[in-house]
């Protein structure tokens, strides 16, 4: 926790004292998730089982607070006087952090600790506070949303490195605890190293860029690298700088070059843990590049070629060439990879590194229309994702999780339901009309094309269409397929919740369409340069959240 | 004299509509059947074993009727009202103007024209529906929910269609009409031509179906606009269409919809599917078939009629194409034996009438037979249905003969020869004064070609009245003898229980082919040959068929009550006045008044001058009169007076090799089937195989699995890059950083 310590001392010793109380006031959601991780820590060491149990409750309680006062946060005036480069980013990205955050809350509840608790009841065992993890499951769980939302705030490189290090350290620490295996021990390990060489990656870039610019201050930053490139042109180090930056963050995205990790964790983890880290380091990844790529600008950028200045749209032009090449092969690696697998954990992780490449076209397409597509797109995908693992997270054979294509085949006959649930959000991942999925690609893709860029968006069309094949294997096998002897054994988890996970997600892939026009604006809402148009707490994510945490 | 290339595109101003929403509850007439659907589906899936269904269907189709009249009664006629009832579908973006949105909110268009539909659709869909829940008793349980919902749905359909403010609801109506035409075709869907006659229906409307998007669609890039009120603006004042669109374009919308509307309306080249549809249970050949959804494309030409009045030679074509196909299916009606499809080829022949009405710019004519059709075709369906409902599914008119002289079958008898009265055209009923005013119209116009269509339809009159009375005096005229059809059944207030006798020794098995969809449980033990043989009975319609048969006869004789007024009381005719205050009178109202302005000058010089009379209108009427009591005296001496008669015509037509030909084309339906057999499907057929060949072995085979295997190939080039091992994983890592890293900066010494 000297991670926690440290970020908590540079807050203090942020050198702009000025916006420092709205910053704080900006904070406080992360600092109310504090809290809770504190306390749930706490609760999951005692004795007394029904606290113990009450734990995940607890969890969703903070989160479902942290939405009510991100919506309260983002109307007061401290948002203009915080001299953020996106001042409004917070508001939608920490409520739906938090409201898909609830959601994985639901589908974690019942599977941490299940088999020891079991033993406890059981007599098997007595109570070891060495032995129980769900405290600390959850604290790390909240710890690495809170480290998420403060990404949205990030004003100075220091920051945004605690930041991302906050959302990265507990989720190594979940994925080793998420399941007594080795597997799961040997997936954490790898990804812990793994993300130790990407932090160094980007610690190295933002090296670079203090280098280059002598500030560590973002808005400083921008100035500064405007007039480099209106007088000599950005130096190589800045670019150097920004390159490492993007390929590192690039790890919390799990795009190439940084993915190698993703089908090994993502499979080694459970299903729960997997679902999390499908979501939550990615709308980390996407949050830290959004907010680096506006430090460099997309208004116009010069380049010295031959002795004269070039005008240039845009990101400076090597930036662009890193983002695009970094998309085109996360796009085409990610959904040829995913072909292959007859797993469906490592399906979904190659998917959902597929799903980071069409992201990277919208943060490629630019600050207003391009920013707002990745924004909404996150919530269909999150939404999605959360359907996919929670229908996984209700099946198991034998107490194992169930993570193969036979498993799957003929659910329909048995679990109607969960099979509905799959089918609608793996058409959804698609892309197909009416799903959400639908309308995120299409913005995105909308976006891209605005900003010119045709070609890279024919690619990920392409890209789309090769997805389908292996998305609708998850349609097809559960749906048509034959029942046979090993299908037999798997069987519902007793828990409810995941069930009720994979429904609610499974409904709002259809449902949430209806309320595009509300969703887009919020979303849109992230990009607006101050608090004017803070979004009304009404909105139907937030009270989506809401009405789930009351339950 | 006057041509029609001098029929200016009149600028006729249709009056701007008028929002009105305080008539939104003239969406209960829509409502109303969905809701009908809606729960007799429910009773379908829960199981009722009862006439639920039929009664929910009937009263709330008998509520729309009230709703409709409620309008009728209630609304101003002096604009047409546009009601709102929601935002439907609604896109803008920026562009060229006008194409710069496209609006189609559900909205209703309501003018007299739309009223004038709506009255007769509503209102002989309560009565057909009513009659409709005794004839499908024997389906109480199985079919009889599937059937009423389809109806219930087919209104609605109906109604969006008629009353639909835009070319996108009118559109969405019109498949509705089609999707319900389709299941009711194959209502009986174990029966194998029932299920290849709605194939057909829906397969031909498929092809006009086509025609009429691609004419909405050239109607919006042309006018920038779907929704009436707003074409009908950019029309009349005469606004040049849009900078974009194309003229070839807009020369076609009228082509387009026609398309459409033939199609729909079973005109040549696509009227070969409705005789067939004659497979679905009758009531709905009566309400569907003969009524309401044929005339769909009588309704779509006068509702666009601006648009079409702009181009006299589209209107040419119009008049030309309803008169063949008048004469066509009147000469293939004459050589049939099943007595529905006698009727289904009138259908196909009166229909044509009513475009040629279009054509010839009488829109009124063509409304008014619509109007009176209705009735008269709906009686003869109902009639001919209520034959077959009591003889068994026999429809055969060689096989039945003096049915009126049967206990139980007068009121059938009477009612279908007035039917039949008007569908001749006898002086006096409705269906004299609406045909005559087309075939007037058509010598009135002064245009030779159109009078040279009049003379075909004067000749076709004569054909109809001859296959009208011919089904008439061999059904219901003569010494009393009928056999009964292939679906013998009792009804449970039948005298006889024809059914369990196993023991009488003809137990033939099951030969009937449900033509009735009467599956009974019963052992049935009669074949149709040897059905007549035992305890067989025809049996009378009780009170729903008959009462409802005198309703529709006397709605078929109060349907020429108008024409009195407008003739001989000289009182403006109710549907004249109903269609001069709709669109269907634009470009008309100026070349009405010119032809009667005409009349004293042009006298001399009418095609029907050598009666010595000068109107032509009366001397349409006298003539067309005189053609039609001939018909029906031909019928009554070769089919009641002396019946060999007509066999040894036909046998002595035959044995000459000289006029051969005739009795077999019409017998053989001008082979129309076997010619588009030879020259669509089989081609199709030869081109469907050759393709599949191709894309089994090239496009699967080659393509797609070769191409689908080229990522898979890929993928497993880089397998053994995920090995599992950390030191791999970051070793390869840390390279493609590198090679990144080390192509930025190649880029960037480049400049680029």
């Amino acid at each position: 926790m000297t991670t926690l310590a440290l970020s908590n001392s540079l807050i203090a010793a942020s050198p702009t004292m000025t916006n420092m109380s709205s910053k704080i006031t900006l904070i406080a959601p992360e600092i109310l998730l504090f809290l809770g991780a504190v306390l749930v820590a706490v609760l999951g060491l005692s004795r007394n089982a029904a606290l113990r149990r009450s734990v995940p409750m607890v969890t969703a309680i903070f989160l479902a607070g942290s939405i009510v006062v991100t919506c309260w946060v983002y109307r007061t005036d401290a948002v203009a006087t915080s001299g953020l480069m996106l001042p409004m980013l917070g508001g939608y990205a920490k409520t739906l952090i938090a409201a898909i955050g609830i959601l994985l809350v639901m589908l974690a509840g019942p599977s941490v600790d299940r088999r020891l608790e079991e033993a406890f009841d059981t007599g098997r065992a007595s109570f070891d506070p060495i032995r129980v993890m769900r405290g600390e499951y959850f604290s790390f769980f909240l710890l690495s949303i809170a480290g998420t939302m403060l990404l949205a705030n990030a004003n100075d490189l220091i920051w945004m490195f605690l930041a991302l290090e906050l959302a990265s350290l507990p989720t190594y620490v979940m994925v080793a605890v998420s399941r007594g295996t080795r597997r799961a021990q040997e997936a954490a390990v790898k990804y812990f190293f793994l993300g130790a060489l990407s932090a160094a990656t980007f610690l190295y870039g933002f090296a670079m860029l203090y280098g280059a610019t002598g500030t560590l201050e973002l808005p400083v930053m921008a100035e500064r690298l405007a007039t480099q490139s209106a007088t000599t042109g950005i130096s190589a180090l800045a670019i150097l700088g920004g390159v490492l930056a993007i390929l590192g963050i690039g790890f919390k995205l799990a795009a190439v070059p940084m993915h190698f990790y993703a089908a090994d964790v993502y499979e080694g983890a459970s299903s729960p843990t997997t679902a999390f880290l499908g979501f939550v380091p990615k709308i980390a990844g996407v949050l830290a590049l959004m907010i680096l790529l506006s430090t460099f600008g997309y208004s116009g950028h010069s380049t010295v070629a031959g002795g004269s200045h070039i005008a240039l749209p845009g990101l400076p032009a090597p930036l662009t060439a890193v983002l695009w090449m970094v998309a085109v092969l996360t796009m085409v690696l990610g959904n040829v990879a995913a072909l292959l697998q007859s797993n469906v954990k490592r399906m979904l992780a190659y998917s959902s590194i597929a799903q980071s490449g069409y992201l990277i076209v919208g943060l490629i397409a630019g600050p207003q229309s391009g920013y707002d597509a990745v924004l909404f797109y996150l919530l269909g995908y999150g939404v999605t994702n959360t359907a996919m693992f929670a229908v996984l997270a209700s099946l198991e054979r034998h107490g194992e999780d169930v993570e193969t294509l036979d498993d799957l085949a003929g659910l329909r006959t048995r679990h109607p339901v969960l099979a509905w649930m799959l089918a609608a959000s793996a058409i959804s991942l698609i892309g197909m009309p009416p799903f959400i999925g639908f309308f995120g690609k299409l913005a995105l893709f909308s976006s891209a094309i605005e900003a010119g860029q045709t070609t890279l968006v024919i690619i990920a069309a392409v890209c789309s269409a090769i997805s389908a094949f292996y998305y609708l294997q998850l349609v097809a096998v559960p749906m048509f397929g034959q029942p046979n002897a090993r299908t037999e054994t798997v069987q519902a988890v007793p828990s409810r919740w995941p069930r009720f996970a994979a429904v609610v997600c499974g409904v709002g892939v259809l449902v949430l369409p209806l309320g595009l026009a509300k969703l887009v604006a919020f979303a849109s809402s992230s990009t607006e340069p101050s608090a004017k148009v803070a979004a009304a707490p009404s909105d139907t994510t937030a009270s989506d959240a809401a009405n789930l945490a009351a339950r | 004299m006057l041509d029609p290339a001098s029929i200016q595109p009149a600028v006729v101003s249709i009056p701007a509509a008028i929002p009105s929403p305080e008539f939104a509850w003239a969406g209960l007439i829509l409502l109303l059947p969905v809701l009908a659907a809606v729960l007799s589906t429910i009773c379908g899936a829960r199981g009722v074993k009862g006439k639920l269904p039929g009664a929910i269907t009937s009263i709330a189709l008998i509520a729309s009727f009230v709703t409709t009249l409620m309008l009728f009664l209630r609304l101003p006629d002096d604009a047409p009202r546009t009601v709102h009832l929601f935002d439907w579908v609604a896109f803008a973006w920026s562009g060229t103007a006008p194409n710069t949105s496209f609006l189609a909110p559900f909205a209703l268009y309501v003018d007299s024209l739309t009223l004038l539909w709506m009255l007769f659709v509503t209102g002989l869909g309560s009565l057909i529906s009513i009659y409709a829940t005794e004839y499908m008793e024997a389906d109480v349980g199985k079919g009889y929910a599937r059937f009423f919902a389809s109806v219930a749905f087919f209104l609605f359909a109906m109604g969006a269609l008629v009353m639909g403010g835009n070319l996108i609801v009118l559109y969405l109506g019109w498949e509705g009409v089609g999707l319900a035409s389709y299941l009711l075709i194959g209502y009986f869907y174990t029966k194998p031509s029932a299920v290849a006659a709605a194939k057909k229906a829906f397969i031909m409307n498929r092809i006009g179906d086509l025609g009429l998007a691609l004419g909405g669609f050239l109607i919006w890039t042309n006018y920038g606009t779907v929704e009436y009120d707003a074409l009908f603006k950019a029309i009349s004042s005469g606004a040049a269409p849009a900078a974009n669109a194309s003229a070839w374009g807009a020369w076609a919308i009228p082509y387009c919809l026609m398309l459409g509307a033939f199609g729909k309306s079973a005109q040549i080249p696509l009227f070969v599917w409705l005789p067939d549809a004659m497979e679905g249970p009758t009531p709905v050949s009566a309400l569907i078939h003969a009524a309401t959804m044929v005339t769909a494309g009588v309704y779509l030409i006068a509702r666009m009629f601006p648009l079409f009045s702009l181009d006299p030679n589209a209107l040419l074509v119009v008049a030309c194409v309803g008169c063949l196909t008048a004469f066509v299916a009147a000469t293939i009606g004459m050589a049939q034996y099943d007595i529905k499809r006698v009727m289904a080829y009138s259908t196909v022949s009166q229909l044509g009438y009513m475009f040629l009405g279009l054509g010839v710019g009488t829109t009124f004519g063509a409304v008014y037979h619509v109007f009176t059709h209705a009735f008269f075709k709906a009686l003869l369906f109902l009639c001919c249905g209520a034959i077959m409902h009591g003889m068994a599914g026999q429809l055969d008119l060689r096989k039945l003969s003096g049915v009126r002289t049967v206990k139980g079958f007068g009121i059938i008898s009477w009612t279908f020869f007035i039917g039949c009265l008007c569908l001749a055209g006898f002086p006096f009923t409705a269906g004299f004064f609406s045909k005559d005013t087309i075939i007037a119209q058509a010598f009135a116009s002064g245009n030779p070609t159109f009078a040279w269509l009049g003379w075909v339809a004067l000749f076709t009159a004569f054909l109809t009245a001859y296959y009208t009375f011919r089904v008439w005096f061999r059904v219901c005229a003569g010494p009393q003898k009928y056999e009964a059809g292939d679906e013998v059944h009792s009804h449970d207030d039948g005298a006889h229980d024809a059914h369990g006798h196993d023991d009488h020794g003809q137990a033939h098995g099951h030969a009937h082919g449900h033509a009735h969809g009467h599956a009974h449980g019963h052992a049935h033990s009669h074949a149709a040959a040897h059905a007549h043989s035992h305890d067989w009975h025809p049996h009378g319609p009780r009170w729903a068929i008959n009462g409802v048969l005198l309703v529709i006869c006397i709605g078929a004789l109060l349907a020429a009550v108008p024409s009195y007024n407008g003739e001989l009381q000289h009182k403006p005719n109710w549907v004249e006045t109903m269609v001069a205050h709709s669109s269907a009178a634009s470009g008309i109202p100026s070349h009405e008044h010119a032809a009667h302005g005409h009349e004293a000058g042009a006298a001399a010089h009418h095609a029907l001058s050598f009666t010595g009379i000068e109107d032509v209108h009366t001397a349409t009427s006298v003539v067309a009169s005189a053609v039609g009591v001939l018909g029906i005296c031909v019928a009554l001496w070769f089919h009641l007076l002396n019946r060999t008669a007509a066999d040894k015509l036909r046998a002595a037509l035959l044995s000459n090799g000289l006029t051969r030909w005739l009795p077999l084309l019409l017998e053989n339906k001008w082979y129309v089937d076997e010619i588009y057999h030879a020259v669509f499907r089989l081609p199709s057929w030869f081109l469907g195989h050759v393709l599949h060949f191709l894309d089994k072995q090239l496009i699967d085979g080659l393509l797609v699995n070769g191409g689908a295997r080229v990522p898979v190939e890929l993928g497993r080039l880089f397998q053994p890059l995920y090995n599992g091992a950390l030191q791999g994983y970051a070793a390869t890592m840390a390279g493609g950083i590198a090679l990144i890293a080390a192509w930025v900066f190649w880029i960037w010494m480049h400049g680029g």
